[in-house]
């Protein structure tokens, strides 16, 4: 998972880290809870009899499964009800490749012989079932991630169900729901907290990574991740194939603790349990992973040993079975109503971001835009039920110039950039952004086709800082993560942003979101940078700083910009040439001071009063330079 | 003693509260440890015959304990319905020294707690599981005490040729074990005996639409002379509604889970069902005795035939301690391994030439005239015909 800087534009100095700020700070909350883990564990060994070693084992297994759960539920934002199911598959498959010859002859008399007599050694199991969660997570991650949001969920509780049903009816190897049992009972203390910290380090890694990053900001918004690159159902993909290994081994480990199962040990129970746990803790962050399972064995533990009645401190305690359930119901009301997020509150530890650490040294400039196509627009078309948003238009977008679509609300102005930018496809008609977009043309490459854009409602990932919402974006240019992240404090530093890296997205100002959404587009080294109404919501002053800082990048890269505005003094000073669109069709296309005086222009604006005093305005204040402010 | 520092570490690692909360025990005490589920799914099941097993327990120490000389105490614990929490609570048991393992009704449960005991040879019995291979799966420590569902198949088959059934229809669901099962070792039997299963049909538990089954049934060549099934509730109403509605007249025949006060609100329509109960309370019998006694000790009568079996249980260990002479757990465990013909609540226990299920009394029953239960008679199934697990 280490990203090596090589060929990165920040490598050029010679002290460039190997390991992205993101990477080396997971790796200290690894660590730290790695090493949490590991003293309970030696605790346990040296001072615990059996009995409570087992429990040690227990919830170090447990962990494994949770964080399972947390590396896909909360990295995509969807509640999985099926890695219960997993779980299942894993301890099966364990159970008949460690199960002894002898053993099989008499417990599985119809299984298939060439399942039968490996004896493997428990790792040896694991092997094998973490190459067969890859091909079960592809298999059922396809088609099930189709699906997004509420959906996706429902489809992981059928994915349970049917796995379920799959066991329960392969009787032959399964012993369907009779209790498979003579797993040989390999698995202690020092099998299930390795695997455990195994766990912890790559989920906590994971969501750091390129892949995890991706995930976090498909789920944080989606149109937003698919503006600035991000395959959504790739990278979802990838954390559903990881998910379900980790909860495959995590099954492997509680087949090996049990030593006899059956289906209905991997059912709704577990289900609910791994939720529980997880719910409790914490879905966004592995540390809420790793506090609510300590958490939910703690409660247990305690009131287990309460309800059986006898003298504590001195109190004679009733026997009250049942206690247990009841102390875990009040734990999860109590977790949801004073802390919806969890005992972590959806944050990681973030040991060395506390710690102050220093943004690393911002990249290089990127060089100048050279020889760059034009984007071209054939007849395109976009028809939603009978209303025609965008007819049959035709238009050439020149590098390396400021251009203007302008018209009156309900032009078609933002279908328009949607299609240009490929996040609507056309009813109609080509875009040729000047590089393949492949058959699949989806927002996300014309994003790395060097395409971005912002949004007119800003789109930025609000549980992400604002330093990782800048490098989602840079990592899809840069090679590696270290130059994504210098790419990142470079754009940061553009904006005036770079004191506020590590402050969540969602604390920032109105005026200082919209910068965030501009860095993050700069951060993809654009050709043409589309915006649509960059101004909306600020105030002239922040307008006012926002246009010079666009305009000197703009200078700088050679960038095309493509803006929707409804300011039209910020127009008629700021581009070079103007589209006038209306009733979905170009009616004028020229500099601002032949548009302006486009009597086609001057009578779509008149169908309002607002519309005239706009044109008005704009042409006073372009003679002028000065006039009426108007919000179009 | 590793329990105790157990206990120093809970102190450490979770809250002080957790401290020696366990019983502790005399030093001449034989510890018995109870892993039941107190709370969840099988908690229904587990309770009634722990109840029955209080109630013996009671009256044994009041005479001095187990063989007269060994008093019993009664360790009890929760698992939750939970497998990894009963092996959990079945270690823990074990640490505070438990020389008897009491597990829970449950087939899974109770075989993790088998492989826990297997190696210390601690003698392991099950409050009322009836998967034979529940003993087989863990070897010679583990016990039933409850007829197997091998041997109730075996007195229903029997019972069948002895009517003069030929043919037989099996219907199975593969959903649990009982109903997966027990149907099939009763084909087992039937054929050895002359029988001959001509169809079998499967159903999903809690599915209430039988009308596959049913038309399979009625389109066969030649009705069965008897339908053998395992189904309960709600399957078990629902099959023989529309097996009845359907026109088909075969008699039915299940096992234990069919005496409900539903099936005999049923009337007309499940006359002819004979089915198998672990005892027969015929007024002045020993089981009649045990159930006014046991009413007079719990203050509510017995809820099913669980609290006498779990009673048994208590019997039986007293019985096996005499017989050892001591508390050591293998001298224990070979001497409920070598019972036989045991006088107990219900009728005579052996355990001697099993693999660990025990040969007893098992009754049949028969619904006649609208859904009134009469009794048919009590037979204990030969070594030999009961099928291997």
């Amino acid at each position: 998972m280490a990203e090596a800087a090589s060929g990165s534009a920040a490598s050029s100095a010679p002290s460039a880290p190997r390991l992205s700020r993101g990477v080396l700070g997971a790796g200290a909350d690894a660590l730290a809870m790695a090493l949490a883990v590991v003293a309970v564990a030696v605790l346990a060994e040296l001072f615990a009899g059996a009995a409570f070693q087992r429990v040690v084992t227990h919830a170090a297994i447990m962990l494994t499964a949770v964080l399972a759960l947390q590396i896909f539920s909360g990295n995509t934002g969807i509640v999985s009800f099926g890695h219960a199911a997993f779980m299942g598959l894993g301890a099966y498959v364990t159970g008949i490749l460690t199960m002894p010859a002898s053993l099989q002859a008499t417990a599985l008399k119809q299984l298939p012989a060439f399942l039968g007599g490996y004896e493997l050694p428990f790792l040896g199991a694991v092997a094998v079932v973490i190459v067969l969660g890859v091909v079960v997570g592809l298999v059922t991650g396809t088609p099930l991630l189709r699906l997004g949001g509420s959906s996706a969920s429902i489809a992981t509780l059928a994915l349970l169900i049917i796995i379920y049903t799959v066991l329960v009816a392969g009787r032959e190897i399964t012993r369907g729901s009779q209790p498979f049992y003579g797993v040989p009972r390999d698995v202690g203390l020092w099998t299930a907290v390795p695997v455990a910290l195994v766990a912890i380090v790559v989920a906590r890694l994971f969501r750091e990574t390129p892949i995890g990053l991706s995930a976090r900001a498909a789920a944080n918004e989606e149109r937003g991740a698919a503006a600035v690159g991000v395959d959504r159902r790739a990278a979802w993909l990838a954390s559903w194939v990881l998910s379900a290994v980790v909860a495959m081994v995590a099954g492997a480990l509680l087949a090996s603790f049990l030593g006899a199962f059956s289906p209905k040990d991997f059912y709704f129970d577990l289900t609910f349990t791994l939720l529980a746990m997880l719910i409790v803790g914490g879905m966004g962050s592995s540390f809420g992973a790793l506090a609510g399972v300590v958490v939910t064995m703690v409660i247990i533990e305690v009131s287990r040993r309460l309800e059986g009645g006898g003298t504590v401190l001195g109190v004679e305690v009733p026997t009250l079975f049942g206690l247990t359930q009841g102390a875990l119901a009040l734990a999860m009301l109590a977790i949801i109503w004073r802390r919806p997020e969890g005992l972590a509150g959806g944050v990681e530890l973030d040991l060395l971001r506390r710690a102050r650490r220093p943004l690393p040294r911002p990249a290089a400039e990127v060089p100048p835009h050279a020889d760059v196509a034009p984007i071209v627009v054939m007849g395109l078309s976009k028809r939603y039920a009978g209303v025609v948003a965008v007819d049959d238009v035709t238009l050439v977008f020149e590098p390396d110039r400021t251009i203007g679509i302008i018209g009156p609300n309900g032009a078609g102005k933002t279908t328009l950039i949607n299609m240009i930018a490929g996040d609507v496809g056309p009813t109609t008609g080509t875009v040729d952004v000047g590089q393949p977009t492949g058959v699949r043309s989806a927002a996300y490459v014309f994003a790395r086709s060097g395409v971005a854009r912002t949004f007119q409602n800003i789109r930025i990932f609000p549980r992400m800082t604002v330093l990782e919402n800048v490098l989602v974006a840079a990592r899809q240019v840069a090679p590696s993560l270290v130059a994504a992240e210098a790419a990142a404090v470079r754009e940061l530093k553009r904006m005036g942003l770079d004191h506020l890296a590590d402050r969540p997205a969602t604390s920032l100002p109105y005026g200082l979101r919209r910068r965030l959404e501009v860095a993050r587009a700069l951060a993809l080294n654009p050709r043409f940078l589309l915006l649509d109404e960059p101004a909306a919501g600020m105030n002239p002053v922040e307008t006012g700083e926002l246009i010079a800082i666009l305009s000197a990048v703009r200078a700088e890269r050679r960038i095309g910009v493509i803006l929707i505005e409804h300011d039209m003094r910020l127009v008629m000073n700021l581009c070079e040439r103007i589209v006038v669109v209306d009733h979905g069709r170009v009616i004028a296309d020229g500099t601002p001071a032949e548009v302006r005086r486009n009597p086609d222009v001057v009578a779509a604006y008149l169908g309002s009063r607002t519309g005239a005093r706009t044109m008005a305005a704009s042409d006073a204040s372009a003679e002028q330079s000065k006039g009426d402010q108007t919000d179009g | 003693m590793a329990r105790i520092r157990t206990s120093r570490l809970a102190a450490v690692a979770l809250a002080a509260a957790a401290v020696g909360a366990a019983p502790a025990a005399y030093a001449e005490d034989i510890v018995v440890g109870v892993a039941t589920a107190q709370t969840g799914g099988l908690a229904p099941y587990d309770q009634p015959a722990l109840a029955g097993l209080r109630m013996a327990i009671d009256e044994i120490n009041a005479k001095g304990g187990l063989g007269g000389k060994y008093p019993v105490d009664l360790i009890i614990k929760d698992t939750r319905s939970d497998t990894a929490q009963t092996a959990t609570v079945a270690q823990e048991l074990v640490d505070a020294g438990a020389k008897i393992m009491i597990s829970p009704c449950d087939a899974d449960p109770s075989i993790s707690i088998g492989q826990i005991t297997q190696p210390l040879g601690i003698p392991t019995i099950t409050l009322c599981g009836t998967a034979p291979v529940l003993t087989t799966a863990v070897g010679d420590v583990m016990f039933g005490s409850y007829p197997g569902d091998n041997a109730q198949a075996t007195v229903v088959a029997d019972f069948a040729i002895a009517e003069g059934k030929k043919t037989a229809f099996l219907l199975v669901s593969p959903d649990s074990t009982y109903t997966a099962n027990l149907p099939e070792y009763f084909g087992t039997v039937f054929e050895k005996k002359g029988g001959k299963v001509v169809g079998r049909a499967s159903f999903t538990m809690g599915q209430p639409d039988f009308s596959a089954v049913v038309t399979n049934i009625k389109n066969l060549p030649e009705q069965p002379d008897v339908i053998m099934t395992a189904a309960y509730e709600p399957d078990f109403p629902a099959f023989i509604q529309q097996l009845r509605a359907a026109g088909v007249t075969t008699p039915v025949y299940g096992a234990d889970a069919l005496s409900t006060p539903t099936i005999r609100g049923l009337g007309p329509l499940v006359d002819g069902v004979v089915y198998t109960a672990a005892g027969y309370a015929e007024p002045g019998s020993t089981l009649d005795a045990f159930n006014k006694a046991f009413e007079k000790a719990a203050g509510h009568a017995p809820e099913s035939i669980y609290e006498a079996n779990g009673y048994e249980i208590g019997l039986v260990l007293d019985e096996a301690v005499k017989i050892a002479g001591s508390d050591d757990p293998a001298a224990i465990r070979d001497a409920i391994a070598g019972l036989e013909d045991f006088q107990g609540v219900t009728g005579k226990i052996t355990y001697a030439g099993t693999t660990g299920m025990p040969l007893r009394p098992v009754v049949l029953m028969r619904y006649e005239n609208g859904g009134t239960p009469v009794y048919v008679k009590t037979e204990t199934p030969a070594a030999a015909d009961v099928p291997a697990p």
